[in-house]
C-alpha cells in the first residue's frame, strides 16, 4: 500500500474539497476528518486512511444515502450493490487489489475490453482519472456504498487466498 | 460657460486659498467647510468637479468622496491632503479618486489636472457613461463588499472575489493558490477588510523570516495590541525550507509552540504554482498538503483577467506616481490599454508592478504609448539572476539529495553527513521523493 500513497492522499484530498464545494459537507467537519486520516497515514494504516470512511462512520457528519443520491443524481450514474453480485478474482483482469483498497474503487466485471467500475470516491478527479488512465478509458462507472465496497473487497481477498492455497497445493 | 468646482476643507484659510486659486483659473467656486453640509449641497447642485481635503472632522475626504461617488459616480475628486499612507492611497484610487495632492500643493499641476478630469468627464458622458478605453468589453463589478486586488472587471476576477468573501470566516486555514508573482499581500489585505470592525491582527510570514522566534514574537505582539483573533499569512510556501514547513504545519494546528489557548489563530497558506506538481516534486509535504487542501481558493492569473489589467496599470500609474511625489500622473493612451488586454504577463502583478515603477521613476510622460509600456514589461520579465539561481537550486533539491542517497547506496547516515543534514530530515526528503 505504501506505493500508492500519493494516490490516496491525493483521492482524499479532493474528494474532501469537492464535498465541501458542493456544499455537502462543512469546512470544520473536514478539518476533523483530515486530522483522523493523517494520523491513519503517518501510522501507516493506509487501509483504513479514508475520510469518506471517517466522515460517515467516525465522526458520523455525512449521511451516505444522500451522498449516493447526490451522485446518481448529479453525475446520472448508476448505483450497484456489490452483494448482488458473482464476484470473481481479479487477476485476470491484472489489477491490484491494494490499488483498489486505495482508491475506493473495485472492478466487477469485463465485457470484452470494458471493465465495469464500482466506486465510492467518484467524487475524486484524480482516482476517477488513476482508473481511467490505467484502462484505457475503456470503463462504465458505477456508485457504490462503502458498505457494499468493503465486504466486497474483503470476498476478493478470500477468493485470491482460495486462489493462492489451490496455487500451493498443485506445487 | 464656466465650470463649476466644490471645494472642501474644514481648515478656513487653506480652503479661501484654494478658492482664490479656482476662480482666477475661471472656475465658479462653491467652497465648503462641513462635510456633511457639502454632501447636501453636492446632491442639490450641479458640480464639474470636487477638490476635498482628507483629514476633517465628523466625515473623513475618502468617506466624503463615497458618499458623493454614490450620488453621482460621474464628478470627479481630487484629493489634497498635508499626508496619506500608502493604504490610504490605494483605497482611494479603488474608490475612484481622480488625482491625489500633497501639500505643499504644486498649484499649476492641481489645475492642470482639474482641467484633464473635467475634459475626460465629459468624454465619458458623451459616451453613454462607458469610458472606451478601459472598459470596452469589461465586466461591471456588482461586489457588495470591499474589493481591491482585483479591479473585478472580468468574470475570472469576480468569481475569484465572491467566493473569498463567502469564504471569509474560515476557521483554521485558507489557501490560496495561484500564479507565480500574484499580489497575495492584496488578497489577504481585501480578506482583513471584509470585517472592518474585528480587531484581528494579521501577521506576515515569508521564507527570508519565518522562524519559531519571529512568528511567535509576532504573535505575542498582537496579543498585546489587544488582538482578538490573528492570522499568520505564511507567503512562498513552495519556498520553505523543511523546518519551515514542519513550523508552518504546527501554526495552522495550533500545535507545540503555537498551542496558544488564550487567542484565536488562522492560517493563510500563499502558494505559487500547481500544488499537485509541487507535492510530486517534495516541495509540499504530506501534512502540509492535506491540511491545505480544507479550504483552497485558486487565485486567477492577470492573463484569465484581461479587462483588469489596463485598469489595474493606471491604479498602479496613480500610486506609484504618489509614492514617488511627481507632480504628473502618466495616464495610458488608448493603444497602451489595447495592448495590456492581450499581453502575455508571465509574472503576473509582479511584472506589471515593476514595469509601471520603472516608468514612474524614470519620469514618464503624461500619456503612457504602448511601445514605451511594451518595453518596460519585457525588461520587467526576467528574474534577476540571484533571484532565478535560487529558484533553480530549490527547484533541484530534492534530486540532489535523492541521488546522493543513491550514490551512497542507500546510507543514510553516510548521505545526511555528506550533505550537512540531520539523517531525520533527509529521511524524510527521501520519503518524499
Amino acid at each position: 500500500m505504501q506505493q500508492h500513497r500519493a494516490l490516496i492522499l491525493r483521492g482524499n484530498r479532493f474528494l474532501g474539497s469537492s464535498l465541501v464545494d458542493k456544499g455537502l459537507l462543512t469546512m470544520n467537519d473536514l478539518e476533523s476528518a483530515n486530522e483522523k486520516f493523517m494520523g491513519a497515514i503517518q501510522q501507516g494504516d493506509m487501509k483504513h486512511a479514508s475520510i469518506l470512511t471517517s466522515l460517515i462512520y467516525d465522526l458520523k457528519v455525512l449521511d451516505e444515502n444522500k451522498l449516493i443520491d447526490y451522485i446518481v443524481e448529479e453525475y446520472e450514474l448508476g448505483l450497484i450493490d456489490l452483494s448482488f453480485i458473482e464476484l470473481k478474482s481479479l487477476r485476470p483482469m491484472e489489477v491490484n487489489i491494494d490499488l483498489c483498497w486505495a482508491t475506493s474503487t473495485v472492478p466487477f466485471d469485463k465485457i470484452e475490453d470494458t471493465y465495469m467500475m464500482a466506486t465510492c470516491y467518484y467524487m475524486s478527479a484524480p482516482v476517477i482519472k488513476y482508473w481511467e488512465e490505467a484502462l484505457d478509458g475503456k470503463v462504465i462507472w458505477y456508485a457504490t456504498s462503502c458498505q457494499s465496497f468493503t465486504r466486497a473487497l474483503e470476498k476478493i481477498t478470500d477468493i485470491h487466498d482460495a486462489e493462492d492455497a489451490a496455487e500451493e497445493d498443485e506445487d | 460657460m464656466a465650470y463649476s468646482v466644490l471645494i472642501l476643507d474644514d481648515d478656513s484659510d487653506f480652503n479661501s486659498l484654494l478658492t482664490d486659486i479656482f476662480e482666477q483659473a475661471d472656475y465658479t467656486v462653491t467652497p465648503m467647510e462641513d462635510p456633511v453640509e457639502a454632501v447636501v449641497v453636492f446632491r442639490d447642485n450641479h458640480f464639474d468637479l470636487v477638490v476635498t481635503d482628507h483629514k476633517m472632522p465628523r466625515m473623513s475626504g475618502a468617506e466624503y468622496m463615497k458618499v458623493i461617488k454614490q450620488i453621482k459616480p460621474e464628478v470627479p475628486v481630487i484629493m489634497v491632503s498635508g499626508y496619506l499612507e500608502n493604504d490610504t492611497i490605494r483605497e482611494l484610487i479603488s474608490d475612484g479618486v481622480g488625482g491625489v495632492f500633497l501639500k505643499p500643493l504644486n498649484i499649476f499641476s492641481l489645475l492642470e489636472r482639474t482641467a484633464e478630469l473635467i475634459v475626460e468627464a465629459k468624454k465619458y458622458q458623451d459616451n453613454g457613461g462607458e469610458r472606451a478605453l478601459l472598459n470596452a468589453g469589461a465586466k461591471q463589478s456588482t461586489l457588495k463588499f470591499p474589493f481591491r486586488s482585483f479591479p473585478c472587471k472580468a468574470s475570472a476576477s469576480i468569481r475569484f472575489a465572491e467566493r473569498l468573501y463567502a469564504l471569509r470566516n474560515f476557521k483554521s486555514t485558507l489557501s490560496l493558490v495561484g500564479p507565480n508573482g500574484a499580489n497575495y499581500r492584496a488578497i489577504c489585505d481585501d480578506i482583513r477588510s471584509f470585517d472592518a470592525s474585528s480587531t484581528e491582527s494579521f501577521i506576515y510570514l515569508s521564507p527570508e523570516s519565518f522562524d519559531e522566534s519571529h512568528a511567535i514574537s509576532a504573535i505575542l505582539n498582537a496579543q498585546k495590541a489587544n488582538a482578538d483573533q490573528v492570522t499568520c499569512v505564511v507567503l512562498g510556501v513552495e519556498s520553505l525550507s523543511l523546518s519551515q514547513k514542519k513550523l508552518a504545519a504546527q501554526l495552522a494546528r495550533c500545535e507545540g509552540v503555537f498551542d496558544n489557548g488564550d487567542l484565536v489563530l488562522r492560517t493563510i497558506f500563499c502558494v505559487s504554482g500547481d500544488l499537485d506538481e509541487l507535492f510530486d516534486e517534495g516541495r509540499i509535504d504530506e501534512s502540509l498538503y492535506i491540511l491545505m487542501g480544507t479550504a483552497e481558493i485558486k487565485v486567477p492569473s492577470l492573463n484569465e483577467c484581461s479587462h483588469d489589467v489596463p485598469v489595474l496599470a493606471q491604479q498602479l500609474l496613480l500610486s506609484i506616481s504618489a509614492e514617488q511625489g511627481r507632480e504628473v500622473v502618466p495616464e495610458l493612451s488608448q493603444s497602451a490599454a489595447e495592448m495590456l488586454l492581450s499581453y502575455d504577463l508571465e509574472r503576473d502583478y509582479d511584472q506589471l508592478h515593476s514595469a509601471i515603477q520603472s516608468i514612474v521613476v524614470a519620469g514618464a510622460k503624461a500619456e503612457l504609448s504602448a511601445d514605451v509600456l511594451r518595453g518596460a514589461l519585457e525588461n520587467a520579465c526576467s528574474m534577476s539572476p540571484h533571484a532565478a539561481l535560487v529558484a533553480f537550486l530549490e527547484a533541484q533539491r530534492v534530486d540532489y539529495a535523492k541521488a546522493v542517497y543513491a550514490l551512497n547506496q542507500g546510507d543514510l547516515a553516510k548521505t545526511a553527513d555528506f550533505l550537512r543534514a540531520d539523517t531525520k530530515t533527509l529521511e524524510e526528503i527521501v520519503k518524499q521523493a
